[in-house]
């Protein structure tokens, strides 16, 4: 469904993302790990277009979108879920699940009911302002705004962080439940051991923007493994 | 911060080490051309100027002044905006009020003495006035843009103010301020006291505008190549950074504004002079657009675009005159600020460069954002 | 009693006129980034383009005021494909030169000032190459209101109201409307609208159609109660310009609030000393409080709800 062939970034002249392979299949849960710095953010903005690569090539969904703008590749399909939730602060939460319509543009179809059965907290304060919310009902509601008209594919920037350790959990149980349920295929970035080890079926290793490793579902249940590619 | 090696090469080792030590206080990477070239072609220019009115005589040579006199406040806006970071669209504003203060003494005072004095105390009112303005907005810590938006206001207020001093009341000593109808019979410059004194018309106003334009010119081109001039862009690149540094950040600013104040309180000074006569027109938005206008197309971080565009585009609007004028100045301005946001003349040497090292120079990075806040 | 009554006809014509001056400007500002200083020039399109359908195409003065606003918002939708976002030079150069010869004025508030400044001069001086130094006047409708020897023009006070229904609608395209929503959801937080399928491109581009059809409306409007000058934009420039600056972020009530301070304190001010005292009084209250609340009025109100949140 997703494949960056040999992606180069950059801010300014500052190279992030360093020739960077990956493949995503439909129907999967595909983690990235990484620790601070490796440029985890910069490979989920690349994907969605709000960078553009110095070089290399994306293809999602059989077509390649690497000069496709953000907003086409969201129309397209992609629903985007940023690092630090990035809801709209001063409109209400019904509002900023509205936001999440023009993903998707092609499917008539919206999921109002499913999304407010996995997170009944947004039905409850759905005219409040978003900015108001605690992280973790934001973060809820960023990942149903991106998901309220069904993309096919889910691009998820380290929903762990900045949240509490119980409401992680509830969120890697409910991706796995849409991921189930409504088949979206969902690519996440993450340093979060536990939540890699719950969500993911695969994972890339990354260091200084480069994709170093891909660990299979049994490497994945090795903690320490894991761990060597997450230490600070 | 990276030197540009532009054709100061081998073939310049040849000058003296008087000569080339001297030179190294005007040369740096804040002025365009380092390069014994540029100096010869910098002496060339001068001497063309010099020669101008036996060409073309006094009566052109007296109009072409008037360009000369803009160039200071051109230069004015150069400093603050090109090179520390500050658009100012009320250079106009201590123009104007050093012109009139200068119109104000020495009508009261029409010696060459009082004169003498008139001139002081009028750029010294340029100065002040900026200060004062200066200091309401910078350690009021108002940021970049805001302060553009109020020197934009200022003039405004003192176009208002000054179209309403038509009434007699409206007079100080002998000078009548005259309103929207201007201050008439302004006298010619002069300096000195008594018999040992100069009075300025014509091809000798002409002489001491070049002289006092040479002077200033060079003085600035030092100012901004020596370790003051470093804080100065320093400010305009990064203020924050600045400040971590131990900077006085406020203090730079609000020194540079006032450097600006003086010099287009000598443009305004001269102004009066030459043309005799001051009117509120000069706190119009569209003559306080000008300063903008020459600044944005020559190129506001360098001082020797400042002067030329100057002089060129006044020497066009005059020759075209008329609403045409206005229109070609206003495409230009547009096409300028849109597509060559640096200036013609820091492309020009850029090309210029280019060609002479066969594209091998390193350039210093184009800070590409506008400055914000 | 009767300079009372005077002094508030006063207060209404200044604060409708500072409203209505400012409201497109207000929007483009807000939600762009952008600093049009030819926002006078297009209230000045608007004016010209009622006063010329009315007079030399016949039409009604409602109709004609229709055509000016859409005469307007067809020049704005024009200006900012080629000057404010560049796409139609860029979309040329990108054919013959292979790249992209402009940055969009987004954001980019010294440079938008310059810019449009340039656009302002081309505009008045087109105009009066194009059509002369003044243009014939449509009559004032609606005479005047006299009381004890003083009197003044109904349809100026009128305007107050047309002011007040200005920004109803304002408040109410960019509250209930699903452009308004997107448009604030831009201003909020641009990269993630456009991560979420925004075109924001064609946000910015109805957003300054918008604006530019209110500066028409503000012309239609205005135009037969004021000399037709190619220049008579300027005069609805700078109380624009503060207003916006004084009301802050909030495009409806940071208008209305500008309005109503502005309009009070020139109003005030001309009824004891004069209209040019008026006007440099309000011209001198704007430094003040951009100097004291940069941030405007709403800003400073946003500023302190901010500080008592994270205080409680």
């Amino acid at each position: 469904m997703l494949e960056l062939d040999g992606v180069t970034a950059a801010y300014d002249s500052t190279p992030i993302l360093r020739d960077v392979d990956l493949s995503v299949e439909e129907g999967e849960i595909v983690g990235v790990m990484g620790k601070n710095g490796v440029g985890k953010t910069t490979l989920m903005k690349t994907i969605i277009g709000l960078l553009e690569p110095s070089s290399g090539t994306i293809r999602y969904a059989g077509a390649d979108v690497t000069d496709a703008p953000a907003d086409e590749r969201a129309r397209a399909g992609m629903g985007y879920i940023p690092q630090g939730r990035d809801v709209f602060p001063k409109l209400t939460v019904e509002q900023n699940v509205r936001m999440g319509e023009t993903v998707n543009a092609d499917s008539e179809q919206t999921l109002y009911d499913q999304i407010y059965d996995y997170f009944p907290v947004l039905a409850e304060r759905a005219d409040q302002q978003a900015g108001t919310l605690s992280g973790g009902q934001q973060q809820m509601l960023a990942i149903a705004r991106a998901l309220v008209s069904n993309p096919d594919l889910l691009l998820l920037d380290e929903p762990s962080e900045g949240i509490q350790p119980s409401i992680v959990d509830q969120i890697s149980r409910d991706m796995q439940a849409i991921n189930d349920d409504l088949g979206t295929t969902i690519l996440f970035v993450e340093q979060n051991l536990g939540v890699i080890r719950e969500m993911a079926d695969r994972c890339y290793a990354m260091e200084r923007g480069e994709i170093v490793d891909e660990v299979g579902p049994t490497t994945l249940a090795d903690e320490d493994a894991i761990a060597e590619y997450l230490a600070v | 911060m990276a030197t540009e090696t532009s054709g100061a090469g081998p073939a310049d080792a040849g000058d003296s080490g008087a000569l080339a030590g001297l030179r190294s206080r005007f040369e740096g990477p804040n002025t365009v051309g380092n390069s014994r070239g540029f100096w010869v072609g910098f002496l060339v220019a001068v001497l063309a100027l010099a020669a101008y009115p036996f060409v073309v005589g006094s009566y052109q040579a007296s109009r072409f002044s008037l360009f000369l006199v803009y160039a200071f406040l051109g230069l004015s806006l150069s400093v603050v905006w090109g090179y520390a970071g500050v658009l100012s669209f009320g250079q106009v504003v201590f123009f104007g009020v050093a012109g009139y203060t200068f119109g104000v003494v020495s009508v009261n005072f029409a010696t060459p003495a009082g004169i003498t004095g008139a001139f002081l105390v009028g750029v010294f009112g340029g100065a002040l006035m900026a200060f004062v303005l200066g200091y309401f907005m910078i350690y009021g810590g108002v940021r970049n843009v805001y302060v553009t938006i109020i020197t934009l206001v200022s003039t405004l207020v003192l176009h208002t103010f000054m179209a309403q001093t038509a009434g007699d009341e409206w007079t100080i000593g002998e000078a009548a301020l005259g309103g929207f109808n201007g201050m008439p019979t302004i006298p010619n410059l002069a300096f000195g006291v008594g018999g040992a004194s100069i009075t300025f018309s014509s091809m000798t106003f002409y002489y001491l505008v070049l002289g006092l334009l040479v002077a200033t010119y060079l003085g600035l081109r030092a100012l901004v190549n020596s370790d003051y001039g470093r804080v100065m862009v320093a400010v305009r690149e990064d203020e924050d950074r600045t400040r971590m540094f131990g900077y006085d950040v406020e203090r730079v600013k609000l020194a540079v504004f006032t450097l600006g104040g003086a010099l287009a309180g000598l443009s305004g000074v001269l102004y009066a002079a030459w043309g005799n006569y001051m009117s509120p027109g000069v706190f119009e938005l569209t003559f306080a657009s000008l300063p903008v206008i020459w600044v944005s197309v020559g190129g506001r971080k360098t001082l020797l675009g400042a002067v030329t565009a100057t002089v060129g585009i006044e020497f066009l609007r005059n020759s075209l005159g008329g609403e045409l004028a206005f229109v070609i100045v206003g495409v230009l301005l547009l096409v300028f600020i849109l597509g060559l946001p640096g200036g013609i003349v820091p492309w020009v040497h850029r090309t210029y460069v280019e060609m002479r090292s066969d594209g091998a120079t390193p350039e210093p990075p184009e800070a590409s954002a506008e400055v914000s806040d | 009693m009767v300079n009372g009554l005077n002094l508030l006809f006063q207060f209404l014509d200044s604060f409708a006129f500072i409203v209505l001056a400012a409201a497109g400007l207000a929007i483009i500002f807000g939600i762009m980034g952008v600093i049009n200083l030819a926002h006078g020039e297009f209230i000045m399109v608007g004016a010209y383009a009622t006063t010329l359908a009315n007079i030399r195409a016949g039409l009604p003065l409602p109709a004609a005021m229709l055509v000016g606003v859409l005469v307007t918002a067809g020049f704005g939708l024009v200006v900012e494909r080629v000057v404010i976002s560049g796409t139609v030079p860029n979309a040329l150069s990108q054919r013959f030169l292979g790249r992209k010869v402009i940055e969009p004025l987004y954001d980019r508030l010294a440079d938008s000032m310059v810019a449009t400044w340039g656009l302002s001069l081309i505009m008045v001086q087109g105009v009066r190459i194009t059509l002369g130094n003044s243009l014939d006047q449509i009559g004032t409708p609606l005479g005047n209101i006299a009381y004890s020897g003083f009197s003044y023009s109904t349809y100026r006070v009128m305007l107050a109201a047309v002011a007040l229904g200005v920004l109803a609608l304002t408040y109410y395209v960019f509250t209930r409307t699903e452009y308004g929503m997107r448009a604030r959801a831009t201003i909020q937080d641009e990269d993630t609208a456009r991560a979420l399928g925004v075109d924001t491109e064609r946000t910015y581009m109805t957003t300054f159609a918008i604006g530019s059809g209110l500066a028409g409306l503000t012309g239609a409007l205005y135009a037969p109660t004021i000399t037709m000058v190619p220049g008579l934009g300027s005069s609805f420039l700078v109380e624009a310009f503060v207003a916006v600056v004084v009301g802050g972020p909030s495009v409806v009530l940071g208008t209305t609030l500008a309005g109503g301070l502005l309009g009070a304190i020139n109003a005030t001010v001309s009824n004891v000393l004069g209209t040019f005292f008026g006007r440099i009084a309000l011209l001198v209250t704007a430094i003040v409080m951009i100097r004291f609340l940069p941030d405007g009025i709403t800003g400073f109100v946003e500023t302190l709800r901010e500080r008592r949140q994270e205080g409680a």
